[in-house]
């Protein structure tokens, strides 16, 4: 076995150092090619799943949402709630909301959108929407008659730059009306204007809890409590914590909060991954096919000479492999290559989405998996064509 | 050495059978330098394929050195001739991306020997043929006398126990293939190596001890010359 592979590996040496040197180089870089191809697209959705997850965390949900019980709609005594979770190890903040629908009307135009109150001095350490702020500042404690509203709930004068119904252009200073679902209307002048790519949040307007509060005649009670966790990923388990720690309601974390959507968006960049990895493999296999078959038919006469001069058969197809082999590892070096090029280029050029800016996100296990699939196609690829010409007759095969 | 009995051979060409040999038996002995000459199509080629276990006869039996090799799996008859053939082609046959060197320790280095054992084997092998400082060059830079030199010095450098020539003077000129002729009848004289080669010239025929006539397939007639004492091969050579 051994004398055969160094009989094999010498056959190959002498092959890709005095062969032709272009085919070489072009099967290489084919090969790098489909490799980056391989990697690209899975990291890039990788990007987008990164970048909706963060968005989940840092402007919708935070790691985990307590809800009210099903059929109410206030968690009773939040403040309460609040001062207790904070003092939970493991917990950076938790954050108390409430959320309520309104039609907010600037000039002429109205639209209907969520209206959350917030406590600045918690909101800010569970989401970050304060530090996204591109007009004007983000709510103070105090503040009764300012609004801070999303870029896409703003909009722009000229509705065609509009993404989503807007309302039309509302800058900082302006002055917008609010008709809350109660039946009470205020007026607000709008503080600033954030944006954070996360549609859901870049359409919704903050106001401070104690405004809301006093809206809906609220006293302690709470929408929803936002908790930011020290650690992320291990949310199942830390609510578990929470419920041995007394919490009655309902808590979801940001996977279950988010899951419709980004199980949508994930499903179709799955599918569409799949079908990409499987045509740059079918490639791979086509041009790796094609080198080796065009190869070992060039040399049937040189195949057929060393079967005469009593060389095993299997000697002369590992030797094609092994030179496959070598041309698959090189090409994935050096596809390596320019992918760390393209992922450079790509972090400091971010792809633009409807979500924001998408970095890929490279996993190691991602690049071992397109490397393997890579080498083991390359080595069928050259092991069929080395195979069936290495089979032929010697007589044959040395007649040509 | 070899017992061929009753040897046939039949291909298929298309919807029409072509006997290449039919019925052939003879016997050549160790130490022998035989010649199998005959006209074209006459089935030289076809018995030397089959003596040299690159083909298989149809029917009839073929012992070679004591081995029946009819009965032998293609991974034995693989082993058979690395081990105990050495083959010298028309058109020398070597590996274009191999130098002389490469070419000839390229069956020791098949057979398991070392590093050390293969180069000194190939070395004297090529020193033996007159091209050792030729060692590093590739086919290409090899005139054909030297490329079919390098040829002979593969086919035994494992010390086969018999050597199949097909022609190997019919790509060169005549002084050339005197020096051919010449070699291989010092190796069959000073090392008593056993060679079966094919030709269609008359004037080999002077350096074979033996020479099996093919006619249509048949053995016409086996001629056996003074099977030489070889001291005056160089002279014979120098007369033609």
């Amino acid at each position: 076995m051994l004398e055969g592979l160094r009989v094999s590996a010498f056959l190959a040496g002498r092959s890709l150092r005095r062969g032709n040197k272009g085919t070489i180089v072009l099967t290489v870089m084919i090969i790098a090619l489909v490799f980056v191809n391989l990697v690209f697209l899975p990291s890039i959705v990788q990007g987008v799943v990164v970048s909706f997850n963060r968005q989940a965390i840092d402007y919708n949900y935070g790691n985990l949402d307590i809800e009210p019980r099903e059929g109410e709609f206030y968690i009773p005594d939040g403040d309460t709630l609040v001062t207790r979770l904070g003092r939970m190890p493991g917990v950076v903040a938790a954050a108390p909301r409430i959320v309520v629908g309104a039609a907010i009307t600037f000039a002429t135009t109205t639209r209907s959108r969520s209206v959350i109150g917030v406590d600045r001095e918690t909101e800010v350490l569970v989401t970050r929407t304060s530090t996204r702020m591109i007009e004007g500042e983000y709510l103070s404690a105090g503040d009764r008659d300012a609004i801070v509203i999303g870029k896409t709930l703003a909009g722009e004068k000229d509705e065609r730059l509009d993404q989503l119904e807007s309302l039309g252009g509302a800058r900082v200073g302006d002055s917008v009306t609010v008709a809350y679902s109660n039946g009470e209307i205020r007026r607000y002048r709008v503080k600033g204007i954030f944006r954070t790519d996360a549609v859901g949040a870049d359409s919704s307007a903050y106001v401070t809890r104690a405004e809301l509060a006093d809206v809906l005649g609220l006293q302690g009670q709470v929408s929803q409590v936002l908790i930011r966790t020290v650690e992320e990923g291990n949310e199942d388990e830390f609510r578990n914590r929470l419920y041995a720690f007394g919490v009655q309601e309902p808590i979801s974390t940001w996977q279950e909060k988010s899951r419709g959507i980004l199980a949508d968006v994930t499903e179709s960049f799955a599918i569409i991954n799949l079908i990409s990895t499987a045509v740059s493999l079918i490639i791979a296999v086509v041009v790796i096919f094609i080198v080796v078959f065009i190869n070992t038919v060039n040399r049937r006469r040189q195949i057929g000479i060393l079967k005469a001069i009593g060389i095993d058969k299997g000697m002369i197809v590992n030797s094609y492999v092994l030179q496959v082999i070598f041309m698959a590892l090189l090409g994935t070096g050096l596809g390596v290559g320019l992918l760390a090029v393209v992922l450079r280029l790509l972090t400091v050029y971010p792809l633009r989405f409807p979500g924001g800016p998408v970095y890929p996100a490279v996993e190691t296990a991602q690049i071992l998996q397109s490397m393997a699939s890579l080498l083991i196609v390359s080595v069928i690829a050259g092991y069929v064509p080395a195979w069936r010409t290495a089979s032929e007759e010697i007589l044959s095969a040395i007649r040509g | 050495m070899i017992e061929a009995v009753d040897l046939s051979r039949v291909y298929r060409m298309g919807t029409v059978d072509v006997q290449a040999l039919r019925g052939v038996s003879f016997a050549i002995d160790r130490g022998e330098f035989v010649g199998i000459m005959g006209s074209s199509g006459s089935g030289k080629s076809t018995l030397l394929h089959i003596m040299g276990l690159l083909d298989r006869p149809t029917t009839g039996s073929l012992t070679v050195d004591g081995v029946d090799v009819l009965a032998l799996s293609e991974r034995e008859r693989t082993r058979f001739r690395l081990a105990r053939l050495g083959y010298v082609f028309q058109d020398y046959a070597l590996i274009g991306e191999l130098s002389a060197l490469e070419n000839v320790f390229l069956t020791p280095l098949v057979r398991g020997a070392g590093r050390g054992e293969y180069l000194r084997a190939a070395r004297e092998i090529l020193d033996e043929v007159g091209l050792l400082d030729r060692a590093d060059h590739l086919q290409y830079e090899l005139s054909g006398g030297e490329q079919q030199r390098v040829a002979i010095a593969r086919a035994l450098v494992n010390h086969p126990a018999i050597v199949f020539a097909d022609e190997p003077c019919a790509n060169l000129d005549t002084a050339t293939s005197k020096t051919i002729l010449d070699l291989f009848a010092r190796l069959n004289r000073e090392l008593g190596q056993t060679i079966v080669m094919v030709s269609h010239e008359d004037w080999h025929r002077r350096y074979f001890c033996r020479v099996i006539h093919l006619e249509d397939g048949r053995v016409d007639r086996l001629e056996d010359q003074a099977c030489m004492s070889h001291a005056d091969v160089g002279d014979r050579g120098a007369m033609i």
